[in-house]
């Protein structure tokens, strides 16, 4: 086997065809942004102009859903980062009966169809007679942004190992000195990736917020009323453009800071 | 003198394995005391016992008089040496030696200072601003060795600190180990496997079997009177003589142990056998001989053969060849029990 031989011809085509179809629609979504004609997405559009970006910033129904999804990324992958971590902390070094169980269930909501995960929610809210409010969605949310946090966390703890943290407390250090000085160091950039990859899963999240949002609506929410209105369509594919862009930024992030972490696993930063 | 370690019946059971089994120690002041044994004899338990890592289940574990009951260990004044080093790799090497000093509170001028200190004191000056992984093995082990005696413990513990080096290294660092001990004056706790290690290092040694402590002595009396058989065969692979043996060599019918290297080949001797192999060690050449006319064979794992070690220059006979050994009336070491 030669690395640098070349694959064949149908393989490659195969491969760009199916680039194509994963991102092709999107460069459409970016591409009807920018048409002139706000009824109907035709094909090639009449004409091109960035004036939906000034109506989209104008329009004042936007604003609340945007912060509103902010809000809730943010306040879902803090939930996540704090709950996940220590979760994480507890699995990787304490050996008991039922570990493997509940290292299952904790991974389990990320499996679990939204659709399951929305209803059980909402009946359970139901049933204790909470209101739905922000704080409804954030619990939504963070079902499934704990996983992703825990599972980053995780794996970097195992690769800790007992014997750092020994000495550690060997040379005088109690347990917050020890988070503070030999953990946390070894599992920042675990955490940010995880708390990106959770903020992204948030921002754009729509089967759960359905269930436990109420009367407010996030963005992508907001975004799925708007398409069955023929009103100043391409204002929605400016939205659009704004979600990819809040959603992408944080994985490519993510993504960065973990290759990096493994390149470097002996060697500290 | 109150000893720096002292076990009062001290016992650590995990379920049904008793790691640590009812075990007394006295450890003095400023020795330089050995842990010897195979894995799984409870040695590295003790020093876990000794660090605050492992809580006694019965008995207890005092340093300098004091009972350190559920005491954890970053309250007490002992450091460890880890086996894998443990030092911490987002830090450089500075920042390692100094950690001990930084969580007390010291200001970064002054541990600073001393950690540079402590790592010339190791023969690493220059090298603070390293990160470990840019370390070799033998370095990295000065820098553990350095973080653990920053904090000026009055008992440093070694949880195999040679394991990992490569032969030369070994020998150079055992030298070193032992000379930094005579000059701090602190008492160094060390576990090993490697009884030549423990032998050429260590004051005293406690030879660990099966969670118990099979004996205590300095290097000779563990060489040259093991208290039992597997004292013996374990430090120095000796001839383990059956009590039946032992008689028809001339001693008082119990087990007894008799070194290699006290048998002599000579022409007309106690015993004659015959050469069955050879094992060719440089110092020397190991022999192993089947003695004739023994009421039966000698135990353990010189079954039915009896070692003889020859030392180099002297003539070595082929295998096949009929000999006949003497030795010393003296070197026929009777041990205590049968265990």
């Amino acid at each position: 086997m030669h690395s640098d031989a070349r694959p064949p011809l149908a393989l490659t085509l195969a491969a760009i065809g199916g680039l194509l179809f994963l991102h092709l629609p999107i460069v459409l979504i970016f591409l009807y942004a920018f048409t002139t004609e706000d009824r109907s997405y035709q094909f090639p559009p009449p004409g091109l102009t960035t004036e939906w970006f000034a109506v989209a910033w104008n329009r004042e129904d936007i604003w609340p859903p945007l912060y509103l999804s902010l809000r809730v990324a943010a306040l879902s992958s803090g939930l996540a980062l704090v709950l996940g971590t220590l979760c994480a902390a507890a699995m990787a070094r304490a050996r008991f009966f039922g570990r493997d169980t509940i290292s299952l269930l904790v991974v389990l909501p990320i499996a679990l169809p939204g659709i399951i995960t929305g209803m059980s929610l909402r009946s359970a809210f139901a049933i204790g007679d909470i209101p739905f409010s922000t704080f409804t969605i954030v619990l939504g949310h963070a079902t499934f942004c704990i996983v992703i946090v825990y599972n980053n966390a995780v794996a970097r703890f195992r690769r800790l190992g007992a014997s750092m943290l020994e000495a550690s407390a060997d040379l005088g250090a109690n347990s917050f000195q020890t988070f503070r000085h030999v953990i946390l160091p070894n599992l920042g950039s675990a955490l940010l990736a995880g708390g990106m990859l959770a903020f992204a899963l948030s921002f754009d999240e729509v089967i759960v917020t359905t269930f436990t949002a109420g009367q407010q609506s996030t963005l992508p929410i907001w975004m799925l009323n708007e398409l069955v209105r023929p009103r100043q369509r391409p204002v929605t594919n400016v939205v659009a453009i704004v979600v990819f862009v809040a959603t992408f930024l944080p994985i490519l992030a993510a993504y960065y800071l973990t290759r990096g972490a493994e390149e470097t696993a002996g060697g500290g930063k | 003198m109150t000893p720096a370690v002292e076990f009062q019946s001290v016992s650590r059971h995990f379920g049904a394995v008793k790691a640590v089994d009812r075990v007394d120690l006295t450890i003095a002041e400023g020795s330089f005391f050995a842990m010897l044994g195979p894995s799984g004899s409870g040695k590295t338990t003790c020093l876990r016992l000794i660090s605050g890592f492992e809580m006694p289940t019965s008995g207890a574990v005092r340093i300098f008089g004091e009972d350190m009951g559920m005491v954890p260990p970053n309250r007490r004044h002992v450091n460890t040496v880890f086996q894998d080093y443990a030092l911490f790799p987002h830090m450089n090497v500075r920042d390692n030696v100094a950690y001990g000093l930084m969580v007390k509170g010291v200001d970064r001028r002054s541990r600073e200072a001393r950690a540079e200190e402590m790592l010339s004191l190791v023969k690493l000056d220059g090298f603070g601003g390293r990160k470990p992984a840019q370390l070799s093995g033998g370095q990295r082990q000065r820098v553990a060795l350095a973080r653990a005696l920053v904090n000026e413990p009055r008992v440093l513990l070694l949880d195999e600190p040679l394991g990992a080096l490569d032969l030369k290294l070994r020998e150079a660092m055992q030298d070193e180990l032992k000379s930094l001990q005579q000059r701090l004056g602190i008492t160094f706790v060390f576990v090993t496997h490697d009884q030549g290690e423990a032998l050429s290092m260590a004051d005293r040694v406690a030879v660990f079997n099966e969670g118990r402590v099979a004996q205590v002595g300095t290097p000779s009396e563990i060489y040259e009177r093991p208290a039992t058989r597997f004292v013996a065969d374990f430090v120095g692979s000796s001839n383990v003589l059956a009590p039946e043996v032992t008689e028809a060599f001339g001693g008082p019918r119990a087990w007894a142990s008799l070194r290699p290297e006290a048998i002599r080949l000579v022409s007309g001797g106690r015993v004659r056998g015959t050469v069955t192999g050879t094992r060719y060690l440089g110092a020397g050449t190991r022999l192993e001989v089947r003695a004739g006319a023994l009421p039966g064979p000698p135990s353990g794992e010189h079954d039915g053969g009896i070692a003889v070690l020859v030392p180099a220059g002297a003539a070595v006979p082929a295998v096949g060849a009929e000999v006949a050994l003497d030795w010393d009336a003296a070197a026929l070491h009777v041990m205590g029990d049968g265990a």
